[in-house]
């Protein structure tokens, strides 16, 4: 043995050890090996338990957006308090977690592009196409999220890598053209469907691209882009032009029936996914179980109510106050003068049960309701799912803070426990549910106000009924034994729309009625301000400051002194990434 | 000290007597041996000069020998100087032998060798194994601490836990273990050492300047400890040695936390305080029951006054006054989350749970040895056999280790010798908190921390014997800690080792020695642990869980050296040279988990019985090293000595470009005292100056794969459900590494100048060291652009400097008040300064290394400062009154009773950039002073132990002097003394709700805190039989004795012990949750026969 470790020393390949359980490049370069290298990008769309850095957006578009604010403690992640203030530093974790997250999405996407390009020569022209245009797309996602969060950040693509100067590279340009560029190629080369002969539908395609693409039209006020693009993606019966787009699994797309089902585990991949991540249980990790809404849930439930922890994201009174109907439509601000819509008014205020115990005598608001309240909020005295009655202040950690409600929208069924949640990690609020990135009633919506400013208000006025057909169809309303939990009244819209204020405020507010707490608020507020590109306006500071008006007294500890001021549309760029190479990088203005 | 040397010489003293044989044809010679003070002194070799014969002198110092009259007799005894006696026409000869006050003939272990005392010009260090065996603690290098002037030891009361051992400051910002020593025991590198049994250990010797571990070579700039084990001297008859030491750990008292009645009535003072701030806020007068009313506390109510519950829980209805049905109630009793909603009754404990005295307990400890050594003409061995077992004060914190120890060395030709040092070794330890073996449990929210978060009205358990906790409404998420501790009943986790070497000696000529040398160390570690379905808690696990593990590891080492000894009239020559080769360990390791068996009952439960989740696995190959190295020494008349090394060293974590290293370092001693000047000054009895200058290199934190650029991924990192199954996910492969072929070593430049003295006659021994230490190419992961994506590990390049210096002292005095009474004082101290003195071009600090804690973020690596710096906002007070505030500069959430920050930049306005240096984890100045004193048969000895000028940054108060930090939860005594309008000099900021930048969420100055410390660590009181008593009793040695361990802590801090470590050298010295070192009194028995 001796001998023969000497001759092993001496040798030259004994100073050559391989690493273990990685690969290298050439590894991958095979079409296999691009199918593990794009599974790794749509994984990390998540953020990979970067709470901050899911799609979901509940810190960045909610809460900023005035839907829910922090919840639980004032001491409890409390990072994300100078976020609901809006006072924004540099130097916050959650700002840096937002940032990373999605670069590494890009960085991820980018490092498929290279192995396409350096692909191996059994790689078909074809299959080449499919890993571009997916890794272009989900580069694309990144690039959004960085652009509506931050405003111009470094743009590097699959050309410059670390030894290029990618720590060079200025934030002097917008990343908007960029974002066209990738979602147009995408749209272009993307399948239709990725049913046999291809395989995982929880993949993005050519409908999933062109809507994206859609989207980021409307996000720089770009109506006749985005218009043309609706046209082809809302099929015949919703009023579109064409067939219209499909989801991955070839379904044309649709309103789910019943509005719950959108969240619901086991109706995952329905006709209004448009594009959604693919969450799953159970799968050795909670990364794969919507990891991001982890502290979501109400809390002190024990095994009566779902997630136990940790009653973040409350939605705020005046969220719940815009559920509120007069004759089954809204009570809208008049889109004139300060924003001061009726519901925040007198006994148009939704009832609730501030300041009760869960033993006090609690009759719920007995008014008129749009149904999609108890979908999206949870509040004293009505059904939480199939758990029980939402209990009020029992379930809520820190009332006095944080508010009367909690967070409905993805959370998980009782008959899904252990089965579509998992159990794995410290606390059991993971779940299965697909988060929708983009839902077809989203389309509906932005279709809409496409079709105020360039094609036909009475269109608009078309879409926005389909999105509360849905709503009012009675067998999906909350029902308490046999009768609806609540005075639910929804119409439709009567006939008579215009190119005005007005009409824009409805389909604005009907937006926020059927997206609320799912991360659009905030980016939607600034949208309608120009703040991407269009006309600018003051509107994001005329409903935030209302909102806040309204607010803060009703939770002094977590509000009181408040003020959404013109620097706070886009976050500081991480103070960290400014200090790796001073001069490189602008930081927004303000900080 | 006049019997110190009787047990040290009874032993041979047997064994001489034994083999004594009278020569009768010649005449017999009688006398005494006398010491220093006239004591007779038993055990001294008595040898006729030039001849085999030889006696040993008795318990009373006589001897009796035969011998001609031209003969002359040779005494010699360790420790006194070697006495020659012509016998002449003498029957009688009475000797007193001096002191070899030099104590200069002192053999050393060194790097490869060993050298005297006398002629060595490095730095280094000898650590007494009496020493090693004085405390009860189960990992060696814990007691290094205090014991080498320039070793750092930071370690925590986790029985079992590895202590930071840091050689010499700091050297490397790579993650743990980089700044690691390289231990070598019997010739083989390791980086553990927690296997060896103190009792084994023959020497330690810590090599510290580049001259003594330059050797050691790209391994060595962190500092080397060579350890050897013990063996028997050839011919010595077999000697039966037993070391046993039994005793307890005593747990301390935890912090003075609220009692429920102050815990109430602090809450409706936080709850007023809010209202105050809230109606200033509004410009309203403050309405107290208003704001009470819509608090209404689940247990206190909403009055202006709390209500104090008698139950805190009766099936989930909280603030229950009165008296309950119980026998009603228990027929809903319900605590096993299989069958439902737990249904408990918890009585308000209102005298209040003192959770840290229920967390902890009097834990037994013991470790005997059972040594057998002894030789013959051809062979000598050691067999050492040792069972320590230790509890933890904490519930389930164990340390067991058996082990079983054979060294043995045989002569197959005169001058060919084989041996070999083995030892097996089961370990076991249970219960650990915190990473890296335990050393980062300071910066864990671990169970200690619990225990000031759980407030005191909870009781532990609930009427019917379930768990209690933060079920019971209004108290938030603390988790019951007895519940997680008792949890951990079924946990089981051990490793065993298999550590030595075997080698063989070959003298071709005289003074040329070949040795060769294969060791290694083989270890396999296997554990299985269960996590409780909980119930009793507001966040609780809502599973059963049942993981396993196992791992396997083989390290070699393959050493080849020549040594060449020789001395000419004057001039002595030693040559070295060698090779090595060895692996630092490869294996594979796995675990897995699952969920949720039929049954809880551990007998039933298996892998195959859960709902297993996918395994982890990985399999490692280590880094290979191959050297080559020389030394080379010439010293002229023991006066002048010069020595070079070098060692060239090639590592496979190196791309092809930079795989090897050079590392040259020389040494020059001058031996003053020899001088014909100096012969005047008598006080002086030796004095030596010594300098050096080298380098050593180090690698420890490059991975293996850092050149290479990899692409991987795993279930947690990379997967997705693809298909849309919401069950499964398939794993994706991404970028996780950036490679870089260019990296080489890291190389410490160290230079030092050192002086050993010896005056009036050896009564002071003094060494004083000054060295430098500059890192430079230092390997640090450079923080790179996000762009590239922050999922790939940059590589470590060499881009950064380091500066490291200090001062060495080591002062020993010794000496005798009279017959009876002696003394040894021994002092060592060392001075510490620690700079990052160059950061990758324009960083000015490392950005990637931010660890927070609940939103405080205290540490920054800055250019210019120590490593882990503490970094945040000055508190210059608090705020007096709105006026200040207005006053003041611009800062968010300012008011009233809370923290005016200073204003760094004095642009008006408090900001990120007013941020600064706060404090540093890095002690000035460390270090040790053992004292013994000996009356007759009695020993005394006293061990103090100081770290002076650092400070801890005390992240713990943020759970329990701010009421929104999780409110509801304990509140700490101290609170009591918050801010308040009468209270305006107070230092804790006023009670309130509010959550905000001048509040609790800011990184401040408001957490730091003197971290010095003055402990008396041990007292030793023991007892020797005298040596009379025990020739009757046929032994050689018998001592009783008691201690008594950490038995005072001088200190202003106000966490539970300022001895706090961290989890890596760039992020240490904050406590979330230390584990004291708590008192422990043991008394045992050392027998020899």
């Amino acid at each position: 043995m001796a001998i023969l470790s000497m001759v092993y020393a001496c040798s030259d390949s004994f100073l050559d050890v391989p690493p273990t359980g990685s690969l290298n490049e050439s590894l991958l370069s095979g079409a296999l090996g691009l199918e593990r290298s794009i599974i790794a990008v749509y994984s990390q769309v998540n953020g990979r338990g970067q709470r901050m850095g899911s799609p979901s957006n509940w810190v960045w578009g909610s809460i900023r957006g005035g839907e829910a604010n922090k919840g639980t403690d004032p001491g409890d992640f409390s990072d994300i308090n100078p976020i609901q203030r809006y006072e924004y530093q540099s130097t916050q974790g959650v700002i840096n977690e937002k940032y990373t997250a999605n670069y590494e999405l890009v960085a991820r996407a980018n490092a498929t592009l290279k192995l396409v390009a350096a692909a191996a020569a059994d790689v078909t022209p074809e299959q080449k196409t499919l890993y571009t245009a997916q890794a272009r797309f989900l580069r694309a996602h990144g690039y959004f999220e960085l652009a509506r969060g931050f405003d111009k950040t470094p743009y590097v693509d699959e050309t410059v890598d670390l030894k290029d100067g990618a720590g060079d590279v200025p934030n002097d340009q917008s990343l908007w053209p960029k974002i066209e560029e990738d979602l147009s190629f995408a749209y272009a080369n993307l399948p239709d469907t990725w049913l046999a002969p291809l395989s995982g539908i929880g993949k993005v395609n050519k409908w999933a691209a062109a809507a994206y693409l859609a989207k980021v039209y409307m996000y720089q006020n770009k109506f006749a882009e985005a218009k043309a693009l609706f046209d082809v993606l809302i099929p015949t019966t919703y009023g579109g032009p064409g067939a219209g787009g499909k989801t991955s699994n070839g379904k044309t797309y649709g309103l789910v029936p019943l509005y719950a089902s959108i969240f619901k585990a086991s109706n995952d991949n329905h006709e209004e996914s448009v594009w959604a991540y693919q969450a799953a249980a159970n799968t050795g990790s909670v990364n794969n179980a919507n990891p991001e809404f982890d502290l979501n849930w109400p809390y002190n439930t024990g095994a009566d109510g779902p997630g136990n922890c940790c009653s973040f994201f409350q939605p705020t009174f005046e969220m719940g106050n815009s559920f509120r109907t007069a004759g089954g439509l809204p009570l809208l601000d008049d889109g004139s003068g300060a924003y001061d819509p009726a519901y925040n008014v007198g006994a148009n205020q939704l009832k609730n049960d501030q300041g009760l115990e869960s033993k006090d005598a609690f009759t719920p608001d007995a008014g008129e309701l749009d149904p999609r309240l108890d979908h999206s909020i949870g509040r004293r005295g009505i059904p939480y799912l199939d758990w029980q009655d939402f209990p009020g202040k029992a379930w809520i950690r820190n009332q006095p803070n944080a508010g009367p409600y909690q967070t409905k929208k993805y959370a998980y069924y009782k008959s899904d426990k252990g089965s579509l949640q998992d159990n794995t990690s410290w606390t059991p609020g993971y779940t299965a549910i697909n988060y929708t990135i983009i839902r077809f009633a989203d389309i509906l919506l932005m279709a809409a106000e496409a079709e105020i400013e360039v094609g036909d208000p009475e269109k608009a006025r078309t879409y926005v009924n389909h999105i509360r057909t849905r709503a009012l169809n009675p067998a999906g309303f909350v029902m308490k034994g046999a009768v609806p939990a609540a005075n639910y009244v929804i119409t439709t819209y009567p006939a008579g729309w215009a190119k005005d204020n007005a009409t824009r405020e409805k389909v604005r507010f009907e937006r926020k009625l059927e997206l609320s707490g799912e991360g659009h608020r905030f980016y939607d507020l600034c949208r309608w301000s120009g703040v991407y590109g269009g006309t600018p306006s003051d509107y994001v500071e005329r409903v935030l400051g209302a909102y806040l008006a309204y607010e803060s007294p009703k939770l002094p500890i977590a509000l009181s002194g408040t003020a959404y001021g013109a620097n706070d549309k886009f976050l500081p760029l991480p103070q960290s990434q400014i200090d790796l190479k001073p001069g490189v990088l602008t930081q927004n203005p303000g900080f | 000290m006049k019997k110190l040397y009787e047990s040290l010489s009874l032993t041979l003293a047997m064994m001489l007597m034994l083999a004594s044989v009278a020569l009768a044809q010649e005449r017999v010679v009688t006398g005494t041996v006398a010491d220093e003070t006239g004591t007779g002194m038993p055990g001294v070799n008595v040898l006729v000069k030039g001849t085999p014969q030889g006696t040993v002198t008795d318990a009373n110092g006589a001897f009796s020998i035969s011998a001609a009259p031209e003969a002359t007799l040779v005494f010699t005894f360790v420790g006194y100087k070697t006495t020659e006696m012509a016998v002449g026409d003498r029957t009688t000869i009475n000797v007193a032998m001096d002191v070899d006050l030099t104590s200069l003939d002192e053999v050393v272990v060194t790097g490869y060798g060993v050298d005297k005392r006398r002629e060595i010009a490095g730095a280094l260090s000898i650590v007494k194994t009496k020493d090693l065996t004085v405390t009860p603690t189960g990992n060696v290098e814990q007691l290094l601490q205090g014991r080498v002037p320039g070793v750092t030891v930071i370690q925590n009361g986790q029985v079992g836990s590895t202590s930071q051992v840091r050689v010499r400051g700091f050297g490397s910002l790579g993650p743990a273990g980089s700044n690691n020593p390289l231990y070598i025991v019997d010739g083989v590198p390791t980086q553990d050492v927690s296997f060896l049994n103190p009792d084994d250990i023959e020497t330690t010797t810590v090599l510290k300047d580049a001259s003594s571990a330059s050797i050691y070579g790209a391994r060595a700039a962190a500092g080397v400890i060579v350890y050897t084990t013990k063996k028997a001297k050839k011919g010595a008859k077999l000697a039966v040695t037993y070391d046993g030491m039994f005793g307890f750990t005593k747990p301390g008292a935890g912090q003075d936390m609220m009692n429920p009645q102050d815990f109430m009535d602090w809450t409706w003072i936080a709850q007023r305080n809010t209202e105050n701030a809230n109606a200033a806020a509004a410009g309203v007068a403050p309405d107290y029951a208003k704001a009470l009313a819509a608090f209404n506390h689940p247990q206190f109510k909403g009055g202006l006054t709390p209500v104090m519950p008698d139950y805190i829980s009766v099936g989930g209805t909280s603030g229950v006054v009165g008296s309950v049905d119980l026998a009603a109630e228990q027929l809903k009793y319900n605590v096993d989350p299989r069958k439902g909603s737990a249904y408990q009754v918890t009585e308000a404990n209102k005298s209040g749970t003192d959770w840290y005295d229920e967390l902890t307990s009097t834990a037994p400890l013991h470790r005997q040895t059972l040594g057998f050594s002894g030789g013959g003409e051809t062979h000598r061995f050691y067999i050492g056999l040792s069972a320590t077992d230790q509890e933890g004060t904490m519930i389930n914190q164990s340390f067991h280790r058996y082990a079983a120890r054979v060294n043995s060395e045989f002569d197959i030709l005169p001058n060919l010798r084989i041996g070999e040092n083995l030892q097996f070794t089961y370990r076991s330890i249970l219960g650990l908190q915190g990473d890296n073996g335990g050393s980062g449990v300071s910066d864990d929210e671990n169970d200690y921390l619990q225990a000031f978060r759980m407030p005191s009205i909870i009781p532990v358990h609930d009427v019917f014997g379930g768990y209690a906790g933060t079920a019971s409404k209004g108290f938030n998420n603390p988790r019951n800690p007895v519940a997680n501790r008792e949890g951990l009943d079924n946990n089981k986790a051990f490793e065993t080792f298999g550590f030595g070497n075997l080698y063989l000696e070959w003298d071709i000529v005289p003074g040329l020695t070949f040795r060769t040398s294969i060791g290694g160390n083989y270890s396999s570690a296997f554990g299985l642990g269960y996590t409780r379905w909980q119930y009793e808690n507001s966040e609780n696990n809502s599973a059963f869980g049942f993981n396993q593990f196992q791992q396997y590891n083989f390290s070699w080492v393959f050493t080849n050296t020549a040594t060449y000894k020789k001395v000419f009239g004057d001039h002595g020559v030693e040559l070295l040279v060698g090779q090595e080769a060895l692996n630092t360990g490869k294996g594979w390791g796995y675990g897995q988990g699952g969920q949720n068996p039929f049954s809880w009952d551990p007998n039933f439960v298996n892998m195959t019985q859960v709902t297993t989740t996918p395994p982890n696995s990985n399999q490692f190959l280590g880094v290979n090293f191959s050297s080559y190295f020389g030394q080379v020494k010439y010293v002229f008349k023991e006066k002048y000595i010069i020595s070079g090394v070098v060692r060239r060293d090639g590592s496979s974590v190196f791309g092809a470009n930079n795989r090897y290293g050079v590392f040259p370092a020389a040494s020059v001693a001058w031996r003053v005292s020899s001088e014909n000047f100096m012969q005047g000054l008598s006080w002086v009895s030796d004095l030596k100056i010594r300098g050096g200058i080298g380098e050593m290199g180090n690698s420890n934190s490059v991975p293996g794969a850092n050149q290479y650029t990899l692409y991987g991924g795993n279930v947690g990192a990379s997967s997705y459900d693809i298909n849309g199954s919401n069950t499964s996910a398939t794993v994706g492969y991404y970028r996780t590494r950036i490679g870089s072929a260019d990296t080489k070593w890291e190389t410490s430049v160290t230079s030092n100048i050192g002086i050993d003295g010896l005056f009036f006659d050896g009564k002071l021994d003094v060494v004083v060291d000054f060295w430098r230490k500059d890192t430079e190419d230092l390997l640090l992961q450079v923080p790179i652009t996000a762009v590239v994506g922050p999922g790939a590990t940059p590589p470590f390049v060499n881009i950064g400097k380091m500066r490291n210096q200090g001062i060495d002292i080591g002062i020993t005095t010794k000496g005798n008040i009279n017959p009876e009474w002696s003394y040894e004082v021994n002092l060592n101290g060392s001075f510490l300064e620690n700079e990052i003195t160059e950061l990758p071009p324009g960083q000015t600090y490392i950005t990637t290394i931010n660890p927070g804690y609940r939103g405080i973020n205290p540490i920054r690596n800055g250019l210019g400062q120590g490593i882990s710096s503490f970094f945040g906002y000055r508190v210059e007070g608090l705020f007096a009154n709105a006026e200040e505030v207005a006053a003041s500069p611009t800062q968010s959430g300012a008011g009233a009773g809370r923290f005016r920050y200073a204003d760094i930049n004095g642009d008006g306005n408090i900001s990120d950039a007013d941020r600064t240096f706060i404090g540093s984890p890095i002690p000035t100045f460390t270090g040790g002073l053992n004292f013994t004193l000996k009356y007759a048969n009695f020993d005394f000895v006293a061990y103090l132990y100081t770290s002076l000028g650092n400070e801890i940054f005390n992240v713990s108060k943020w759970f329990t002097d701010f009421y929104p930090s999780f409110q509801g939860a304990a509140i700490s005594e101290r609170v009591k003394g918050s801010w308040s309008p009468d209270n305006l000099g107070a230092s804790i900021p006023v009670f309130e709700s509010a959550s905000n930048f001048s509040t609790n969420q800011q990184s401040s100055s408001f957490y730091v805190e003197d971290g010095s410390y003055l402990r008396l660590q041990n007292i030793t009181l023991g007892y020797t039989l005298p040596s009379a008593l025990l020739s009757k009793l046929k032994m050689t040695k018998l001592r009783i004795f008691a201690s008594t361990n950490n038995v005072a802590t001088i200190t202003g801090y106000d966490g539970l012990d300022p001895s706090v470590g961290g989890a890596v050298d760039t992020q240490f010295g904050i406590d979330v949750g230390n584990a004291p070192l708590d008192k422990s009194f043991t008394f045992g028995l050392n027998l020899g026969f």
